[in-house]
């Protein structure tokens, strides 16, 4: 149990995946996704009818999102154990985990301003939701960033036993690419490209949990190989 | 015991005091700097913006409207000074991150502390500011604007939980699994506190008035007293930690 | 220490882990604070209660408290295994506490659940978190409690991993045990507040 502190760090993430991926089937807005040319008056219905579960939902998605996220605060540990030439990448990688998890809170906290009054004029309740929709959706490019560094760290890793297998780089390179088409959700309100449509929501949440489980056992063999490497050597 | 850990616990007896402030002294400059962050921090938000004790939630469009018109000049100036000296709050981060880095495991739960609390800055800090300052700017604003900006500063101040969560976790952990004594075992349990009034906060998005409102008795005072009591525990053994570092100390990576 | 020993020696003597207390200084500490949290949320219950006792006589009537009587067994069943276990430890039997402990453990789970069907009972009969001010309190405070019995599992599964090594530290069982009965405590009150008071 050397590397006691990532393990923890590891397991935290399956937790609050479960309770995230819960809170997540209960908020009303996503099984199927809310349209985005629904009306004013649908949407603040929406609100009105549906006021305790969204807060519900969206209290747990507030208490658990950043935590969910640690698991890449390992990650960010096992890069710097790579023979890149400086830990530059690891640091970078760090940062970019923390802007993604920022905008989540914020997309969290929009749906729930919108929750507290759902008597609001629909206005603003649609305005307060399209918030929430597009930082929740759109901000790929630090996600693509953090998928970037890793790949790149990888590839740049110079040890015989690489911390991480090649396959993780090209897997981040993948969910990269797939994901990135998702920005486009902010130009279009309907199609395969708006915030409902087969890109954005289910291609890139697909692809984020798909990767979320590949890179969760891909760490796990890391701390293991790690733990075993000093192990070795005490 | 690894070379690092016996390096990081040798007792120094024979060094000049002279030389043991030379090594500690980017530390303690900075440390000084959050008391002075945290009185500002204290005039901003109760003496000139008029946020904390909060105003209730259950206000009226029109007693809003007066709020944002009352209190509007002095929201500017505190909100300014406070956009101005929010980066100081990663000081604190700093330094807890150096110490937590000396602990027995403490890699991973340093990084994790410094990017949760690092996230916290802007829904906790920012957000709540920008938001207050955007009701101020303009109070003419239709008053359904204003009761959504009001909501949109209390609701992110008050209820950006995870971040916290997520912060003091590892600094639990890290304290509690510590075999170099760097933090004293009391203080996690005195965070564990902290940690349990985040969730007592859950409620404010349920509640417009009573003691799970915004401004409630349980989860605005209560969790406040919590907090400062948390708040002051850390400056004291963060200052204790900094002065008891071995001089000539290497830094763990 | 001698560098700063000026500064830490009545620290030091203070947090010393004499043995004047059962288990660690640092948890009795933890404890005392816990109670005086707590007793800030009972006292603001009883100020609400008495700005509208028959709204919150009216909804305590449906409150279960069978139920609430079965936890409270539960709950001093598994303090009685717990203190049952510091003493095994002290006579250096880590295996019988180990067994002891766990018995412990599981009271707390049947607890939890027990407090989980409790809630979906209240909910599916209406009663939610916004229902009103009484109801406000019944799920804040058994919420709170409940975490604190979550933390407590986690604290006795740190203490199970040490005696499974076999070392019987009486030390730690003790500030398990300090803990435990400290969510015991906490339960009594909120029995007697929530759903006896009258």
């Amino acid at each position: 149990m050397r590397s006691i502190d990532q393990i923890i760090c590891l397991w935290v993430t399956p937790i609050c995946a479960v309770l995230i991926v819960l809170a997540f089937i209960f908020f009303p807005g996503f099984m199927p996704p809310m349209s985005p040319t629904m009306s004013e008056t649908e949407v603040a219905e929406f609100f009105r009818e549906n006021v305790s579960a969204i807060r519900w939902s969206m209290v747990t998605f507030n208490l658990f999102d950043v935590m969910f996220l640690s698991m890449f605060v390992v990650a960010g540990v096992q890069m710097k154990r790579m023979a890149t030439p400086s830990p530059a990448l690891a640091y970078a990688f760090i940062g970019s985990t923390a802007s993604v998890v920022t905008l989540f809170t914020v997309a969290d906290l929009m749906w729930l301003v919108a929750a507290f009054r759902p008597e609001r004029s629909p206005e603003i309740t649609v305005l307060l939701n399209d918030m929430a929709w597009i930082f929740f959706v759109t901000p790929v490019g630090l996600f693509a960033s953090m998928c970037g560094f890793l790949a790149t760290a990888i590839f740049l890793d110079a040890r015989p036993d690489p911390v991480l297998p090649r396959w993780v780089a090209w897997l981040n390179i993948g969910a990269a690419l797939l994901t990135l088409p998702s920005v486009l959700s902010v130009v279009v309100l309907s199609g395969p490209f708006a915030w409902d449509g087969v890109f954005s929501f289910w291609l890139r949440w697909i692809v984020f949990a798909a990767y979320v489980t590949l890179m969760f056992f891909a760490l796990r063999n890391a701390i293991k190989r790690q733990d075993a490497a000093e192990e070795a050597i005490a | 015991m690894t070379a690092q850990a016996a390096a990081l616990t040798t007792e120094v007896t024979s060094v000049p005091d002279r030389y043991r402030e030379a090594t500690i002294r980017d530390q303690v400059w900075l440390f000084w700097c959050i008391p002075g962050f945290f009185a500002v921090f204290g005039l901003v938000f109760v003496v000139l913006a008029r946020v904390m004790p909060p105003p209730a939630p259950g206000k009226s469009s029109a007693e809003i409207i007066e709020f944002f018109q009352a209190h509007g000049f002095t929201i500017q100036i505190g909100f300014v000074i406070l956009i101005i000296v929010t980066g100081l709050f990663n000081i604190l981060n700093g330094l807890m991150t150096v110490h937590l880095k000396r602990t027995t495991h403490g890699k991973t739960f340093a990084y994790a502390f410094l990017f949760a609390q690092t996230v916290g800055v802007t829904p906790g800090l920012l957000l709540p500011g920008v938001a207050m300052l955007a009701g101020a700017l303009r109070p003419e604003r239709s008053p359904e604007l204003l009761v959504t900006l009001y909501d949109m500063t209390f609701l992110t101040f008050v209820g950006s939980l995870g971040c916290f969560v997520t912060a003091y976790i590892p600094l639990i952990a890290a304290i509690l699994l510590d075999k170099n004594k760097i933090f004293p075992r009391w203080f996690a349990y005195v965070s564990i506190w902290n940690l349990v009034t985040e969730f007592v906060a859950v409620p404010v998005f349920f509640f417009r008035d009573g003691a799970f409102a915004w401004d409630g008795a349980i989860s605005f005072w209560v969790d406040t007293a919590v907090f400062v009591v948390w708040q002051n525990a850390i400056l004291i053994q963060l200052f204790r930690t900094i002065n008891r570092q071995p001089p000539g100390m290497a830094y763990p990576d | 220490m001698s560098l700063s020993a000026a500064s830490e020696s009545h620290v030091e003597e203070f947090w010393a882990d004499k043995e004047d207390v059962p288990g660690e200084k640092a948890m009795w500490l933890f404890v005392l604070g816990d109670f005086l949290i707590f007793s800030a949320y009972f006292v603001i219950y009883l100020v609400q209660r008495a700005w509208d006792k028959q709204g919150f006589l009216d909804a305590q009537q449906h409150l279960d408290i069978n139920l609430g009587i079965i936890n409270t067994i539960v709950l001093i069943t598994g303090s009685w295994f717990v203190a049952w276990a510091a003493l095994a430890a002290r006579e250096g039997n880590a295996a019988k506490a180990l067994s002891l402990v766990r018995l412990t453990m599981l009271s707390g789970f049947i607890f939890a659940a027990l407090k989980v069907f409790e809630w979906s009972k209240e909910i599916k009969a209406g009663y939610t978190f916004t229902s009103n001010d009484f109801f406000g309190f019944y799920y804040v405070l058994t919420g709170i409690h409940l975490i604190h019995l979550v933390f407590g599992l986690a604290v006795l599964q740190i203490v199970v991993a040490r005696l499974k090594k076999g070392v019987a530290d009486h030390r730690l069982v003790e500030t398990g045990a300090t803990y435990w009965h400290m969510v015991d405590l906490l339960w009594v009150l909120i029995l007697a507040f929530l759903y006896m008071l009258r």
